[in-house]
């Protein structure tokens, strides 16, 4: 945690409020000197501790954890953990003191850093073409074939002064024959290169909207609303599903199958009518989302978030968790959802006052490839590269269906219950590899008391020592090591 | 004495032209096989003082062919000369793995796959 910028958020507030350190300490229940040791960022602040901070300055736990400068650290701490870009000895804290004192540079280095990989991406992507591709292989052996044959019968003609008519034609028609089938070939490369146009995506789009969620907690009120309007309108269950048939048969599109996929769809689409105004301002006015595909894709994930509040509506999804103690597979019946759309759902209850679970999510395939994540404060989620192996999402892919879990111990000393599960993505069938993601969920440790996935664990016995990145944790020692620590 | 016989396998007709007829110049006879497997059949059944063998050939290639020969106690000591591209690097080191006594890289200069060939052909 950039403990550095904790420090700094909090004296800032502090004063911003007009209290002395006296003051804030007698609120907080710490002695004074503590205050000004934590101000001066000589002693590091745990979560506990901070949320009573942010109580006795009347603000909030976000304000004075800056998650989006820890997102920011961690992505200059990965940064420079890249032997490509950097030795290694980059000074850890000096990334904090960037970030705390020339943000925009530090978001400069981060857009470069973007800019670099994806074009990494595009030289590779050219590259692997000009190797593989058929097309040229051929071309190659046919031009080099021509070449021998146009040589070697040339040379007959220049060395053999007393070659007979028939020979001299022979060799003559040879060349002729193969130098038109030399232009065929170059005419058809000058064709190829001529008329590729080799698009390369960018990566950047996706993280963009990573970023974008994260800031907003993955929690969108104006969302909610829209869901909870249209379902006191229409009720739940039945009668929304219902309308949201009705609203999609206007666009034309077919019945919905009675599956929890299914039905996702179809109230994913009903979104698109229902929601198309609170998503397009919400996605208009985000600095984050800088261009059209950005926008586009943070404009799916959000209707694909009204479709999850209209079938999880939030009270009675919260209350259930609440309840159940985050049983997913209970929430999954009650409310006739994947488990993938619970886990998502579980992990969107923020909104203050009704705060569900802090759960920090994330999904994988198995090669490793995240393709959804939401960290947490304390709980960095990798941006380019695999998490640790220890952690439960990998573990998963062994057992799909069953869910892994565990406690973790982070080399901060941060505590976290890890639970994941591997589900189909499609329905498994002959003759089609199987399309499996491990769905990650992980909580502070000290909320775990409110999760049936830490019951009957001994944590004193049973907690992981586990990391986030082989190249950013400091376990040395670690077994499943997989390179060496860059930044110590 | 008999004149050397040479195989040639190789499956551009042209370049076959062109080879037979240097290698006629240059005092040998001239055997062809269009594909791998033939140029097997042939080697085993004739007695040849060298071969030619180019690396792209429809069916098994070249170097099928060579490793073939090598495990072949009857033809296995046969000089073989290989016929590679130029840049394909990785052929080469390859067929030097397997025991190819020569190569010349296509495109060749006339000359020098004669010099290759009385060298390897023991002439």
């Amino acid at each position: 945690m950039p403990q550095a910028l904790t420090g700094l958020k909090i004296k800032a507030l502090r004063k911003a409020r007009g209290l002395t350190q006296h003051e804030l300490a007698r609120r907080a229940g710490i002695s004074a000197s503590y205050v000004n040791l934590i101000e001066a960022n000589k002693r590091p602040v745990t979560m506990a501790l901070l949320d009573r901070i942010a109580v006795a300055l009347d603000g909030d736990r976000a304000e004075l954890d800056g998650e989006s400068e820890r997102r920011r650290l961690h992505n200059l701490n990965e940064i420079a953990s890249d032997p490509a870009i950097a030795n290694g000895r980059a000074d850890p804290a000096g990334a904090e003191e960037l970030i705390g004192r020339q943000p925009e540079w530090a978001e400069i280095i981060l857009n470069l850093y973007r800019a670099y990989r994806d074009r990494n991406e595009a030289v590779l992507a050219l590259a692997d073409r000009l190797n593989r591709d058929p097309f040229l292989g051929e071309s190659i052996h046919s031009v080099l074939t021509r070449v021998t044959s146009i040589r070697s019968a040339a040379e007959i003609l220049i060395d053999n002064d007393s070659l007979g008519a028939p020979d001299r034609q022979r060799f003559l028609s040879i060349i002729s024959d193969d130098s038109g089938r030399l232009s065929d070939t170059a005419r058809e490369l000058v064709a190829f290169f001529g008329n590729t146009h080799t698009r390369v995506r960018s990566a950047t789009p996706m993280e963009n909207v990573d970023a974008f969620i994260s800031d907003a907690d993955n929690h969108f009120p104006t969302l909610e609303n829209v869901a909870e309007t249209f379902l006191r309108s229409f009720g739940e269950g039945a009668g929304a599903a219902q309308e949201a048939s009705r609203i999609v048969a206007e666009g034309g599109a077919a019945a919905a199958e009675p599956t929890p996929k299914g039905r996702f769809a179809l109230m994913r689409k009903a979104a698109e009518e229902l929601a198309s105004d609170a998503v397009q301002a919400i996605v208009a006015e985000h600095p984050s989302l800088g261009s059209d595909v950005a926008r586009e894709l943070a404009a799916n994930a959000l209707y694909s978030y009204v479709a999850g509040a209209i079938l999880m509506p939030y009270e009675a999804f919260a209350r259930a968790a609440l309840d159940l103690r985050c049983d997913l597979d209970q929430l999954m019946e009650l409310f006739g959802v994947s488990y993938e759309q619970a886990a998502h759902r579980l992990a969107t209850l923020r909104r203050p006052g009704a705060e569900g679970v802090h759960f920090a999510y994330m999904r994988s395939d198995p090669s490793g490839y995240v393709t959804k994540r939401l960290p947490l404060p304390g709980l960095h989620l990798p941006r380019y590269g695999t998490a640790c192996p220890l952690w439960a999402i990998y573990g998963a892919f062994q057992t799909p269906g069953v869910t892994v879990r565990h406690f973790g111990a982070l080399p901060s000393g941060d505590e976290f219950l890890f639970f994941a599960r591997a589900v189909d993505k499609s329905p498994a069938t002959i003759g089609r590899p199987r399309h499996l993601q491990s769905i990650l969920l992980a909580c502070p440790a000290s909320e775990a008391f409110r999760v049936v996935y830490g019951d009957g664990i001994d944590r004193a016995q049973a907690t992981i020592p586990v990391g986030t990145v082989c190249r950013l944790c400091s376990r040395e020692t670690c077994r499943h090591r997989q390179e060496k620590p860059l930044l110590v | 004495m008999g004149r050397d016989r040479i195989l040639i396998v190789e499956d551009e007709p042209n370049i076959v032209e062109s080879l037979r007829f240097i290698l006629e110049r240059a005092q040998f006879d001239v055997e062809v096989s269009s594909s791998g497997n033939d140029g097997l059949d042939r080697l085993r059944r004739q007695s040849f003082a060298a071969v030619i063998l180019d690396i792209m050939l429809p069916g098994i290639n070249g170097l099928e062919v060579l490793k073939h020969i090598r495990d072949d106690h009857k033809i296995g000591s046969m000089p073989v000369l290989v016929l590679t591209a130029k840049g394909q690097a990785r052929d080469r080191e390859a067929a030097e793995g397997l025991g190819a006594d020569a190569f010349v890289t296509k495109p060749f200069s006339n000359a020098e796959l004669v010099e290759r060939v009385r060298e390897i052909a023991g002439r």
